[in-house]
């Protein structure tokens, strides 16, 4: 009791140094969690911006025979079937969501308006494959795959030849090859030609058109992180399949498998590096917080040379003065260092909020909105403390040990 | 009460500097003594020694009969507490402790009570005539009231002996004497006095001076301070 009694009074007593010393801690802990925020908010920004290249995913077509393998001739056409789906949906580790394609052409109409269609049946994970950027409702759900519902969402194309400007399609039903499916969603065209696009349920174009082979199968795929690990991956993917459909595994006329590996990896070296940079920076701001803290701390304590000096004459023991500066200093830089890191934290917060207000309707910019890491936040907190108090233990351990004359007489 | 025996005492800086050159010492209880010399002649350190603010490197020395020799910290510490009294030239008050609290603080560190060692800092100060100024900073009082601070502070634990460097050193005639008329006084209860000084007229003013020239005592002056008027000036 008494012993609290004295450090508040030496805290309280000495406001313009405890302030000082506080300020230091609170500003070294605000920059870094500001910075750190800043430099996730960038990271997230391109992450944003390479949304397209950030997974890895692989699309395979059949294709045509051109070796004789197994008593079959060549020019043989290769369909997919279920038994794929399922093969890579259980067999392949890699493999994370798989999408088959089915497709269908023909009319869409409207009311009196029609204009050409290409429907493909897909399930929801071909949004993510295939970068569909929605403009207006949603695309596919796990639902309206599982209960094949008749749902179709049209690209701006179709829309534009199926409605007039003042009607929203959405909830409205178009007229497919005789089946009425009801527009939930509205997509960018994809460019090439203005000829119209439809998604549905792949479930409930698998049941209108009482097909079981597809052209193509799009999957996406987890943890193949270099060039030889997707090269092995396609050699033994081809192998597995012509096991499947008895074709020559060397014969690379008859599926061909294609990535979007490339610019994975190339967008990912990018991650990475930029990752790297912001945590050089980090640890750099870490550092300087450390150097200046601990500065500071040391300089408090050889200014009270004297007064251990003083202590020391009257009797006190040495372990009794260290205890109170290690206390001392540990109340500071606690009190201080929790208000910094609320501050920075706050600071991120407004900055972010204020940030995506400014690039809110601003289609180019990079979407740079600050964010934390609360784990990442508490440890440099916690660091900055205990490097606080140990700059303030050595060279009180020091001062503590010299003669008392010494430092009493010290300046 | 104190007992020195060719006590060695060598700075070992650039030039190794030979300050106590085999100090044979004895000063019986009660006693009041004081050490003259001029500047380097060592009083200082002898003084120190004499406080276990220092170390000396051969000889004995004995305060209150027990050898003090290769105390650890803490033993030193304890007898600094219990035993001995400071006063110094610059009063080494704590600047941002009250009057009281910096009288009080010895006795923080013989775990007594705050309540009680408020009081008994506060029968000191009163003593001294600070009763009034119990709750002022050091920066607000007048040197003469710093020393009695310092001297209140020095006695509140009862020691046996006072040690006091220079302690008119910072202050004028008038107040010097008024110092020394309070250390006369408290002599007189029985405390055993050591004052390192340079000014004569303070020296004369105890029973015996030591003088000390390069390192050796030079000679032991015996005075009859009873002769002397204390409340006059010092001149």
């Amino acid at each position: 009791m008494d012993f609290w009694r004295e450090i508040f009074m030496a805290l309280s007593r000495n406001k313009l140094r405890t302030f000082l010393t506080g300020f230091a801690i609170s500003w070294g802990i605000f920059i870094l969690i500001v910075l750190l925020a800043a430099g996730n908010g960038i990271m997230n920004g391109i992450g944003e911006e390479f949304s397209d290249q950030s997974k890895n995913t692989y699309m395979i077509y059949g294709g045509e025979t051109s070796k004789p393998y197994k008593g079959h001739g060549t020019n043989r056409s290769i369909w997919f079937n279920d038994k794929d789906i399922r093969f890579l949906e259980t067999e392949v580790k890699e493999v994370d969501q798989v999408s088959p394609c089915i497709y269908q052409s023909g009319f869409a109409n409207f009311g009196d308006k029609s204009g050409s269609i290409f429907v493909q049946g897909v399930r929801p994970v071909f949004k993510d494959i295939n970068n569909t950027k929605m403009l207006e409702g949603r695309f596919i759900s796990e639902l309206d795959e599982k209960s094949s519902e008749k749902f179709i969402v049209i690209d701006d194309n179709l829309r534009k030849k199926l409605f007039d400007d003042e009607v929203s399609p959405l909830g409205q039903f178009v007229i497919v090859s005789g089946i009425a499916y009801k527009v939930i969603g509205i997509c960018e065209s994809e460019g090439r030609s203005d000829g119209g696009n439809g998604y549905v349920p792949f479930s409930t174009l698998k049941k209108i058109t009482r097909k079981n082979w597809y052209w193509m199968l799009h999957f996406t795929v987890k943890g193949l992180e270099t060039k030889e690990e997707n090269e092995a991956f396609t050699e033994y993917l081809r192998t597995q399949l012509a096991h499947l459909h008895e074709f020559d595994p060397d014969d690379t006329s008859a599926v061909y498998i294609g990535s979007r590996q490339e610019g994975y990896l190339q967008t990912m070296k990018i991650f990475r590096t930029f990752e790297l940079f912001i945590w050089i920076i980090g640890f750099a701001m870490l550092i300087s917080g450390i150097v200046g803290v601990s500065n500071i701390m040391r300089i408090t304590v050889k200014e009270r040379t004297n007064e251990i000096g003083i202590r020391k004459a009257l009797g006190a023991k040495s372990r009794s003065i260290l205890a109170s500066i290690v206390t001392e200093s540990l109340i500071i830089t606690t009190i201080f260092g929790y208000i910094g890191m609320w501050l920075g934290m706050v600071a991120a917060e407004v900055g972010g909020n204020v940030l995506s207000k400014v690039q809110e309707g601003k289609e180019i910019s990079l979407n740079i909105v600050p964010s934390i890491d609360i784990r990442i936040v508490l440890m440099a907190t916690a660091l900055l403390i205990v490097c606080g108090v140990l700059a303030g233990f050595f060279p009180a351990r020091n001062a503590v040990k010299i003669k008392p004359i010494e430092a009493m007489n010290y300046r | 009460m104190i007992r020195l025996e060719k006590i060695n005492k060598t700075y070992f800086g650039a030039q190794p500097l030979h300050v106590l050159k085999g100090i044979d010492l004895q000063v019986n209880e009660g006693e009041m003594v004081s050490i003259m010399g001029a500047s380097g002649s060592g009083k200082s350190t002898m003084l120190n020694i004499l406080g276990i603010l220092d170390n000396y490197d051969s000889g004995n020395y004995y305060l209150n009969g027990k050898l003090v020799k290769d105390l650890s910290e803490n033993e030193a510490a304890d007898v600094r507490n219990r035993t001995i009294g400071f006063i110094f030239q610059s009063f080494n008050l704590i600047p941002f402790k009250t009057a009281m609290e910096n009288v009080a603080l010895p006795l923080y560190y013989q775990n007594v009570n705050r309540k009680k060692r408020n009081q008994i800092a506060m029968e000191y100060l009163e003593r001294f005539g600070l009763k009034e100024w119990a709750d002022h900073y050091p920066n607000e009082l007048s040197g003469g009231q710093k020393q009695r601070v310092s001297m209140a502070r020095a006695l509140v634990t009862q020691p046996k002996v006072i040690l006091a460097d220079e302690p008119t050193g910072a202050l004028d005639s008038k107040t010097s004497a008024e110092v020394m008329q309070i250390l006369r006084e408290v002599h007189e209860t029985g405390i055993t006095m050591v004052i390192v000084t340079h000014e004569r007229g303070i020296a004369l003013r105890t029973d015996k001076i030591i003088h000390l020239k390069d390192g050796i005592i030079e000679n032991i002056e015996i005075n009859n301070p009873d002769s002397i008027d204390f409340s006059k000036e010092i001149k």
